[in-house]
């Protein structure tokens, strides 16, 4: 009977796909949409050169030192990782100013005519090398910074100079291996199963819509039943839709660091909790227009307030290990983005989110539990 | 066969079924007959168990579970509008516990019964409304029930689509025990063996149709139509109307019913042949023009309208 109901519910998804590929869709949807956004306000600093070194003559040889210095910041720049300036050569002073002016570009450098022949002469004339930005502007002091440090290096490059010191640069947390796009993945991907919620309940509450749940009545079915079968369909919708969430964030630049059956059980755990949530949502429908009226409220609180569209991080009640439980553990989906953090960015194993996945299943056992009996009352009760 | 005895059922204040008993004997087809809010749908509801009972007792012959006794067809077409006839038959079918391969052979048979061969892979949905209501019986056959209710089995089919459902539900009497509740008279007097009207969720009537029309009263039925509003005029003491009404006893009519309705005056009686100038005469004494004379056989519409009244209901 179970089965049954399973190929059944199956059929039904598949032929009306427009609410399949709504579930499905909308979280890889999601990722490029966060992976557009953070690509956008990824910072990036420009900085111009205008050399206007006019070289000397030593021995016939022609040497112009202010011409070697993109080069040589070029090399510094790729030298370092995750450097976010580039370093380009301007025509001229006033048309590099313009740049500046029109937000084009971060920070000027002009090098000065007699750049090469105030260093390789044996006078002590210092040259004046200029620096030109808004210094209202954090583009300008960042740009500026690494324009110093930049010179600094070369400097000591072409007089042979020691170094007194060197800076050593530790990256706290994931800071140093992970973007921001990445940590957002985990709430992307539980929001995948978050979607749920509406094909699950429409997959319900369609017989109740339909008038066929009389039917199934008739025939012996328990309640149960009816809702193992619909349920394994729609967990069935929820990986697919992980999968493609994981394979969009994967080909964005998302690397999975933890086990790929923590992943899976996190994922699956989740989905039998959306599953259960549903069963609270068709008990208080009566039909599919009223799921896509009344859905919409819990979609949102789960969306924006379980951390899977933005972090938040409530004062907690109580810890259950690690995990601290809070109002927002009330939606399931809280405890499980926190373990697909741990697991799937930092790598933990599945002991190190006992709180998490604690929490996941007792808020679906008190889903279950408020769904059912909801159910039963409303849609399948004789009385 | 079916017993059913002391049912009863209240919402709130109101008692949709009043203390009803009644007995459906193996092999018939029992119309259940009864205007809006009688009670028909209360019955069926809790005879399906679909609906608890507040009393009484319902008693099947046929032991098993109740699923696999009753197939219930509703007024409503109940289907699965995106899978094909045959994949909703055989759907329904494994749920009764059919195997897959008895299931689909059911499923064909049952679809070449109600001439739906050439529909077996079409949706649901893309079924015209005659084809939908056949599948909808189809739905309520698949497991074999032994006893069958179906509630206005032949609404929304066209002449052709009722005549083939009548001689389905006829051959199928003859292994089952067929429940029918209709508003339809006609129906309900070409398919059923014995016709139950209920009111109130009272039973009023119970026999065979014949048995019903006698109850009426011997004879034929004389419908005269005036040009005036009968029913108003006699609203009036001393109106012509009443004097005329006063006036057919003088005529000696063995009549056991008169009654009038707006403009119609109908006479339940022998001897209208012989009687009918005096009384055309009587009416023209009284100044009443009589528009149209119809002599015709007591129908069940008029033994339901006798035991129902002709108040509307809610």
């Amino acid at each position: 009977m179970i089965w049954a109901i399973f190929i059944k519910s199956i059929k039904e998804q598949l032929r009306n796909f427009w609410i399949l590929i709504l579930t499905v869709s909308m979280a890889p949807f999601f990722v490029f949409v966060y992976f557009l956004i953070n690509e956008a306000s990824q910072p990036h600093y420009r900085a111009l050169i205008v050399n206007q070194d006019q070289g000397v003559t030593v021995q016939d040889e022609q040497i112009n030192i202010g011409s070697a210095l993109l080069p040589g910041f070029q090399e510094y720049i790729d030298s370092m990782e995750n450097i976010p300036l580039s370093i380009r050569s301007a025509g001229s002073r006033a048309a590099a100013i313009k740049k500046i002016e029109t937000r084009k570009a971060d920070v000027l450098l002009v090098i000065p005519a007699h750049f090469s022949q105030a260093l390789l002469s044996e006078a002590t004339h210092t040259p004046e090398l200029e620096i030109v930005g808004n210094l209202t502007s954090t583009g300008y002091l960042i740009s500026a910074v690494w324009v110093g440090e930049m010179l600094n290096e070369f400097m000591a490059q072409q007089t042979g100079q020691e170094r007194l010191f060197t800076v050593k640069e530790t990256a706290l947390g994931l800071s140093g291996q992970i973007d921001e796009f990445e940590i957002w993945v985990p709430g992307i991907l539980i929001l995948s199963i978050i979607m749920l919620m509406f094909s699950a309940t429409i997959a319900i509450i369609v017989e109740v819509d339909q008038g066929t749940i009389l039917r199934m009545k008739l025939s012996g079915m328990r309640a149960w039943q009816f809702l193992v079968g619909v349920g394994s369909s729609q967990m069935l919708v929820g990986i697919i839709a992980i999968f493609l969430t994981l394979a969009a964030a994967t080909s964005l630049g998302f690397e999975m660091r933890g086990s790929f059956w923590s992943f899976l059980l996190i994922t699956v755990l989740t989905s039998i909790s959306m599953i259960a949530f549903s069963l609270i949502l068709a008990a208080v429908t009566r039909s599919v227009t009223d799921v896509l009226v009344v859905g919409n409220f819990p979609l949102f609180l789960f969306m924006f307030f379980s951390g899977a569209a933005f972090p938040i991080s409530p004062q907690a009640w109580f810890y259950l290990g690690d995990y601290g439980v809070s109002w927002q553990t009330l939606m399931s989906a809280a405890p499980a983005i926190s373990a697909l953090q741990k697991t799937s960015i930092m790598g933990v194993g599945l002991a190190d989110v006992g709180g998490e996945l604690l929490a996941l299943v007792f808020m679906t056992a008190i889903y279950f539990a408020i769904g059912l009996w909801g159910f039963q009352r409303r849609h399948l009760r004789t009385k | 066969m079916i017993s059913i005895s002391h049912l009863r059922k209240n919402f709130g204040d109101l008692a949709a079924v009043d203390d009803l008993s009644l007995t459906i004997n193996h092999g018939e087809i029992l119309g259940l007959l009864g205007p809006n809010g009688a009670g028909k749908t209360t019955t069926i509801r809790m005879l399906c168990d679909l609906l608890e009972r507040d009393g009484g007792e319902i008693h099947w012959e046929t032991t098993g579970e109740l699923s696999e006794i009753i197939g219930f067809c509703s007024q409503e077409n109940l289907y699965w509008p995106r899978l094909t006839c045959r994949e909703q038959l055989v759907f329904l079918g494994t749920m009764h516990k059919m195997s897959a391969a008895a299931a689909h052979s059911r499923a064909i048979e049952l679809l070449n019964m109600l001439g739906l061969a050439g529909k077996t892979d079409v949706y649901a949905a893309k079924l015209s409304g005659g084809m939908q209501r056949r599948l909808n019986i189809a739905l309520a056959l698949i497991h074999d029930p032994p006893v069958l209710i179906l509630d206005e089995p032949e609404a929304g089919l066209d002449p052709q689509s009722r005549i083939l459902v009548r001689d389905l539900i006829r051959s199928l009497a003859r292994q089952k025990t067929v429940i029918i509740t209709t508003h339809n008279m006609d129906e309900a007097e070409r398919l059923s063996d014995r016709v139950a009207i209920i009111d109130h969720g009272k039973l009023l009537e119970v026999g065979s149709v014949d048995s019903l029309k006698q109850s009426l009263g011997s004879g034929d039925c004389l419908e005269c139509r005036f040009e005036t509003d009968l029913g108003y005029l006699l609203t009036e003491k001393s109106s012509p109307a009443t004097q005329f009404i006063e006036a057919i006893s003088s005529l000696g009519l063995a009549t056991d019913t008169i009654s009038v309705v707006q403009d119609k005056l109908l006479i339940r009686s022998f001897q209208h042949l012989e009687k009918l100038s005096a009384l055309t005469d009587l009416a023209k004494m009284q100044g009443l023009e009589i528009q149209d004379i119809q002599l015709r056989k007591t129908t069940l519409e008029d033994v339901f309208i006798n035991l129902t009244g002709r108040a509307l209901r809610e």
